[in-house]
């Protein structure tokens, strides 16, 4: 990892842009603050000029193309005229734009009796979990075919690209409810998981996640490929969830280290890796079990080591250098490298200082777990701060982290104690649950 | 014309039983006869109608030839009358019989037509004649046979009134039984028969005379020898109609030598002489596509025998023959040869181009021929000695054959294009599979150079749509077509094959991790003891190539992981097919010892052993050392071996009162393996590369580089290991300075082993030392309980296992294992090389790198 380029900072960044990677695997409509954050990159930040015209009208074309597609037809419109430069928009956007609402209008009537049905409380009531049996029953009590079923999923498929996301999750759910054509279903699932992700509804959005979840595990796994596409997608459309909601991070996490996730990471989309990295190393004090943290920690350790070959970037870089070479050094050059890397993230902007400082201590953990006396002076080198800061946030870490550490601050340095660990506690460690699961196992023969 | 010279010239018919003896007597006294008929073409006669005898032996083969040539019959018979032999007697006293049966037919005397029909039947069977019953006995059991049926429903419509006596009865039922069994060895014939009684009985005989009178004008023309080779009588004849060398008789001779194919006793070698003749006359592309054909084949059935391989010039012209058919094919595109074509029956004309037909299709396979053509050259490769220069000269061959496949490929590719032929996509597959192999083991400057010359050989304007010129020079992106295009469109062995052809390749062209993953995602190492046993060879040649790849890359780990399968077995040779092991105790028998020495590759396709075993053991050196001098110093580590085989030599070379100076490469390791675990590095490094076999490696010098650093790295390890207990603290200095390496690498080194708690010690940045921590030796009682309560927790882990297990999995109540592990694993004593072994052993269990020994195993008693 020594040879890593020290090449300079903007250089770096664009390099290990991951934008184009990760284009692919997403939904046109997540594409776009995607999009809108790498505009919003090239606005400087003090004067609120456009740094780059080139690449701005670029972007702008990329917009275009990219909703070209969609039903958005005013924006698409007014991108259009962007790049023409024209006032007014051509008259088939209107005229598009007719099309798109005459289509709506048409699905909207053909739905509104079901629609109607479903928001009286007499017929909700009457509602099983059976679905086929519930489908029944508005057969026979109030006329609903099949076709309007899946007229509802037409319009939710018209409304999320029209760019109406919370409708759409609406009739979707809709759907769900009584359609049971299991294709339909699932997509319906994946449709309502982007409309959440989109409206940035994240609780619902990780129910959603956890549907396309087991979705793809139980009827896809007949089929390899399919799965591991969709498990591809899922990973991808995780990240909007994993690093912007706080709680999703838990059971994201558990997912991308699930073997299949892993697996698909690994074969598919090695550069996850930064996420998942960042996602661990700022997941340090979170953690409610820190056994969980230290085992995914050594995971992606020993994925980052595995994948090496393949991908690199200064987050796995820093891991690699940190935990497989221990080469502290080289560790520090890539932190410093890895924060611009996060600031020119979409996903990881808004974790860059939480990452920079768990990976100080993640530093320093280890440091310490090595020596036993080392100087403040070259800590403070190493941590990437000056000497005072250094020492207090030493002290700090010595509070927090209860070490077993000491400043001497004569000789300006800083001593570890390492207590061998006792022959006694090892055994009483390891024959500690011994008892509780022989209990549970008893328990379990006897089911 | 005498037996003895017939017995000296050919053992086999010694073999035949006494009836034949006594029928190949009479059948010498009739060729007696026509030699006074033809006396001037004695000599030549002799002897081929000797050699010749051999097809009448068998019954079925005897019959085939017969419906062949059924118009040669007439002549027997007409020869026959002419004087009184000991066959002709026999004749009459056949007609007699046949005589009697009629008679007795007329007066439904069951009874005696069961006797006489005995009777028959024991003279028919001295009579046959080249396989062939006489007309008149077919004549009788048909007629007999439609009386019987004619009786026994006579009998069904009036039981009782007309009630057989009781020998009639027991006679009926007797020829009831006894001709059905009979007339089905006879069926056709008896078809025949029926179909129209009259041209079967006469038709031949009128034909007869004529061809005879033509034989004697042409005798003196050399080529009559060529044409002898038809048994018996029928020899005549067909001479007669053979020197005109009109298309007409080529299709007959070609015929009758398709169907004398797989008989004793055949002269292959005339039947080939006769064809190279009709080669050269044959006109229409029809012909001599028909005539290259059979040529082909029977070149092939030269060589069909399991031991022996096919003559060289044989092969040569084989290869030649079948470069012209190909090249026929290809200039010609109306003709196609095609796999179920029909069978042009018509001997006296030649196929046209109809109307409505696209093609004249010719039956038969060219992948075949082709395929069998390979087959010779490895054949006739695995015979040589490789280190003459015969077996380089036959090497060159494989150019040639090369050119062949590819001619093939494109004339299936060509073909293809038309969907109304409708080719199966698996002989296409067949013939890229054969490209592959003649491709996959050799390096890309080679294949290049194969390439190139065998698309000169093809004609300019032709290019192959799976794999275009422009592809072909890169010997990679040949590879990578070629193998998909047979991952797209084959299954089974054949996609497998490919698979690891790419693999082989990938690996020998240092694409490690390419190849690895590959490897990996192929999943073959679960499936692979179901393919066959070439197949099962094949996936252990690739995993040598991979684990040698992966030590050109310096990692040595997973070459020794990768290597061990095969290389601690200790039957390299037998599973890579690179020779047969000398079995202790006689445990095999003859058929396996032969089907194993049939499966030997040729030489020029080895993984040469001495550098494999090289490889593995300093793989294994430069990990067991460090292990040892681990386990040296802590007595509680539980007794890890990685390598078996390793350990044994090595005990073995330390049991040696006296050791000489190294000789061979073993000797080298062992040697170096001693300085090592010593802590001399330098001595270790100098006897490692003081081993010859590098040179053989590509950039021997890189690898004696990277082998000089690891062997540095092991050896500050292992001086750690073994001589911690004797310091209070060490300068990173000092270590750096007997290491001769970079006191940044040292402190990188020491800091790993801390880390993974191999090491009790700390580093102290200030004064630049290593310091070991006081009192981690554990007393004889503490570390049994370390490994009492280690034991403890590994039987409930298994007991839970076991239950996961039987449940399948559903018992959720060991959710909290998972934590627990981690946290334990965390702060727990892990031994060994943490890490690394760690994140291998994992790989393990997601990827699978673990290559089982099981397809080994049935690699050998396969």
């Amino acid at each position: 990892m020594a040879s890593a380029p020290n090449a300079n900072g903007d250089a770096a960044v664009s390099e290990y842009d991951l934008m184009l990677k990760l284009v692919p695997h997403l939904d046109r409509h997540m594409i776009f603050p995607l999009l809108e954050f790498s505009a919003g990159q090239l606005v400087d930040e003090e004067s609120g000029d456009v740094k780059d015209e080139a690449k701005a009208r670029e972007i702008t074309q990329a917009k275009y193309s990219l909703l070209k597609n969609s039903n958005m037809t005013d924006y698409v419109a007014n991108l259009y005229c962007e790049l023409a430069g024209i006032e007014e928009a051509p008259a088939e956007f209107a005229d598009k734009k007719q099309k798109v609402f005459s289509q709506l209008e048409n699905y909207e009537q053909q739905t509104s009796k079901i629609i109607e049905l479903l928001e009286r409380e007499d017929v909700v009531n009457n509602l099983r979990s059976d679905k086929v049996a519930n489908l029944e029953f508005l057969k026979r009590e109030h006329q609903v075919t099949m076709e309007m079923v899946n007229a509802l999923f037409d319009l939710g498929n018209l409304q999320y690209s029209c760019g109406n996301y919370g409708g759409a999750s609406e009739m979707l759910y809709r759907f769900r409810v009584l359609s049971t054509d299991n294709d339909k279903v699932a997509f319906a699932t994946w449709g309502r998981l982007a409309c959440e992700i989109l409206i940035m509804n994240w609780e619902s959005a990780m129910e959603e996640l956890q549907k396309v979840r087991e979705t793809i595990d139980t009827r896809l796994s007949q089929n390899p490929l399919a799965q591991l596409q969709h498990r591809t997608a899922l990973t991808h459309w995780a990240l909007f969830p994993l690093f912007n909601f706080e709680k999703a991070r838990e059971p994201i996490l558990e997912l991308f280290f699930n073997a299949g996730y892993i697996n698909s990471i690994q074969a598919n989309c090695p550069w996850i890796l930064r996420y998942l990295a960042v996602a661990v190393i700022t997941n340090r004090g979170r953690a409610k079990n820190p056994g969980i943290h230290q085992k995914q920690m050594k995971d992606v350790v020993r994925i980052v080591k595995q994948e090496a070959y393949e991908y690199q970037d200064p987050i796995t870089r820093f891991v690699h250098a940190l935990s497989i070479d221990f080469d502290f050094e080289e560790a520090q050059r890539q932190l410093v490298l890895a924060e611009e890397v996060l600031r020119g993230d979409f996903f990881l902007l808004a974790h860059a200082d939480d990452f920079v400082d768990s990976a100080r201590h993640l530093i320093f953990e280890s440091y310490c777990k090595i020596h036993a006396r080392i100087s403040l002076q070259d800590l403070s080198a190493r941590l990437g701060l000056n000497a005072d800061a250094a020492e207090k946030w030493i002290v700090n870490l010595i509070r927090d982290t209860r070490l077993d550490a000491k400043i001497d601050y004569k000789e300006g340095t800083v001593v570890m104690n390492h207590p061998p660990s006792s022959v006694y506690q090892q055994v009483i460690e390891k024959t500690k649950g011994g008892f509780f699961r022989t209990q549970v196992l008893t328990a379990a023969i006897a089911k | 014309m005498s037996r003895f010279f017939r017995g000296g010239d050919d053992s086999s018919s010694e073999s035949s039983s006494d009836e034949e003896e006594l029928y190949s007597t009479s059948e010498e006294e009739e060729e007696e006869d026509q030699e006074q008929q033809e006396s001037s073409e004695e000599e030549d006669e002799e002897k081929s109608s000797d050699e010749e005898e051999g097809p009448k032996k068998t019954g079925l083969s005897r019959f085939l030839v017969d419906q062949a040539s059924s118009d040669s019959e007439g002549s027997d018979e007409e020869a026959a009358t002419k004087v009184k032999s000991a066959k002709d007697k026999r004749f009459d006293e056949l007609e007699a019989t046949i005589t009697t049966i009629q008679n007795r037919q007329k007066i439904d005397d069951w009874g005696s037509i069961a006797n006489e029909f005995d009777k028959l039947n024991r003279q028919v069977v001295k009579l046959q004649d080249g396989g062939k019953a006489p007309k008149s006995y077919i004549k009788c059991i048909a007629e007999l046979e439609d009386f019987l049926n004619e009786t026994l429903a006579k009998q069904k419509v009036t039981p009782k009134n007309k009630k057989l006596n009781a020998t009639n009865a027991r006679g009926l039922n007797a020829v009831k039984q006894r001709i059905k069994k009979n007339n089905k060895d006879y069926q056709t014939q008896i078809d025949a028969f029926r179909k129209d009684s009259d041209d079967f009985m006469e038709s031949d005989e009128e034909e007869a005379p004529a061809p005879r009178t033509k034989v004697r004008f042409q005798e003196p023309l050399d080529l009559e020898e060529a044409v002898e080779d038809e048994g018996g009588f029928a020899r005549v004849d067909k001479r007669g109609k053979a020197i005109p060398f009109s298309p007409e008789s080529i299709q007959k001779h070609l015929r009758a030598i398709v169907e004398s194919r797989g008989r004793k006793n055949t002269d292959r070698g005339e039947q080939i002489k006769i064809m190279e003749e009709l080669s050269k006359v044959a006109e229409t592309p029809y012909l001599k596509i028909r005539v290259l054909q059979t040529l082909v084949s029977a070149r092939f059935d030269l060589g069909s025998g399991t031991t022996t391989s096919m003559p060289l010039e044989h092969w040569k012209a084989a290869e030649r023959e079948l470069a012209a058919l190909l090249t026929l094919l290809e200039t010609h595109k109306d003709h196609v040869v095609i796999e179920g074509a029909e069978e042009w029956e018509d001997d006296d004309k030649t196929p046209v181009l109809g109307p409505d037909d696209k093609y004249i299709k010719v039956p038969g396979s060219v992948v075949s021929y082709i395929e069998r053509l390979d087959d010779e050259l490895t054949r006739s490769l695995q015979s040589i000695d490789p280190h003459t220069s015969e077996y380089i000269e036959r090497l060159t061959d494989e150019a040639s054959l090369y050119n062949i496949i590819l001619q093939g490929l494109l004339y299936y590719e060509t073909i293809r294009k038309d969907a109304s032929l409708d080719i199966p996509q698996e002989s296409l597959n067949r013939i890229i599979q054969r490209r592959l192999d003649h491709v996959y083991f050799k390096p890309a400057q080679v294949v290049k150079i194969l390439e190139e010359n065998a698309w000169k050989q093809a004609s300019s304007g032709v290019d192959s749509a799976i794999t275009p010129r422009g592809v072909s020079g890169d010997a990679g992106k040949l590879m990578h077509t070629l193998c998909n295009y047979l991952f797209d469109n084959s299954e089974g062995i054949i996609r497998a094959r490919a698979m690891l052809c790419q693999i082989y390749f990938l690996a020998l062209h240092d694409e490690y991790y390419k190849a690895r993953d590959m490897m990996l995602t192929s999943h073959l190492q679960e499936s692979i003891a179901s393919f066959d046993v070439a197949t099962q060879i094949l996936y252990n040649r690739t995993l040598v190539q991979v684990g040698l790849c992966a030590f050109r890359r310096g990692l040595v780990y997973d070459a020794q992981n990768t290597l061990q399968d095969i290389c601690g077995s200790g039957r390299q040779k037998e599973l890579l097919a690179q020779g047969v092991m000398m079995q202790r105790y006689n445990q095999v028998t003859p058929e396996q010892e032969r089907l194993e020495k049939q499966r030997q590759l040729p030489f020029h396709m080895h993984i040469n052993l001495e550098l494999l075993e090289c490889v593995y053991l300093t793989c294994s050196m430069l990990l067991e050392i460090p292990l040892l001098a681990q386990i040296g110093s802590s007595p509680d580590i539980k007794k890890r071996v990685i390598s078996k085989t390793y350990r044994r030599m090595l005990e073995y070379h330390e049991r040696q009162i006296f050791t000489g100076p190294p000789e061979n490469t073993r000797d080298h390791v062992m040697q170096a393996s001693k300085a090592l675990a010593a802590g001399e590095w330098k001595k270790a490094t100098h006897f490692i590369h003081s081993i010859k076999i590098w040179d053989l490696m590509p950039s021997a010098e890189e690898i004696k580089a990277m082998l000089a650093k690891q062997i540095q790295e092991e050896g500050l390890r292992t001086y750690l290991f073994t001589y911690a207990p004797f310091y209070d603290t060490l300068a990173i200095e000092t270590l750096s300075t007997m290491f001769e390496l970079d006191s940044v690498k040292v402190s990188a080194v020491v800091s790993k082993m801390i880390s993974h708690e191999e090491l009790a010690a700390a580093l102290d940045q200030v004064t630049k030392t290593v310091i070991f921590r006081k009192g981690v030796e554990l007393s004889r009682l503490q570390s049994l309980a370390l490994a009492l309560s280690d034991k403890a927790s590994a039987l409930i882990e298994t007991n839970e296992r076991t239950l996961e297990v039987r449940t399948q999995g559903s018992a959720n109540a060991f959710s909290r294992k998972d934590g627990r592990q981690g946290g334990q694993r965390g702060g727990g004593q892990r031994g060994g090389r943490g890490g690394a072994r760690a994140g291998g052993n994992a790989q393990r269990q997601a990827g699978g790198t673990q290559f089982t020994g099981g397809a080994l195993g049935a690699a050998v008693r396969g």
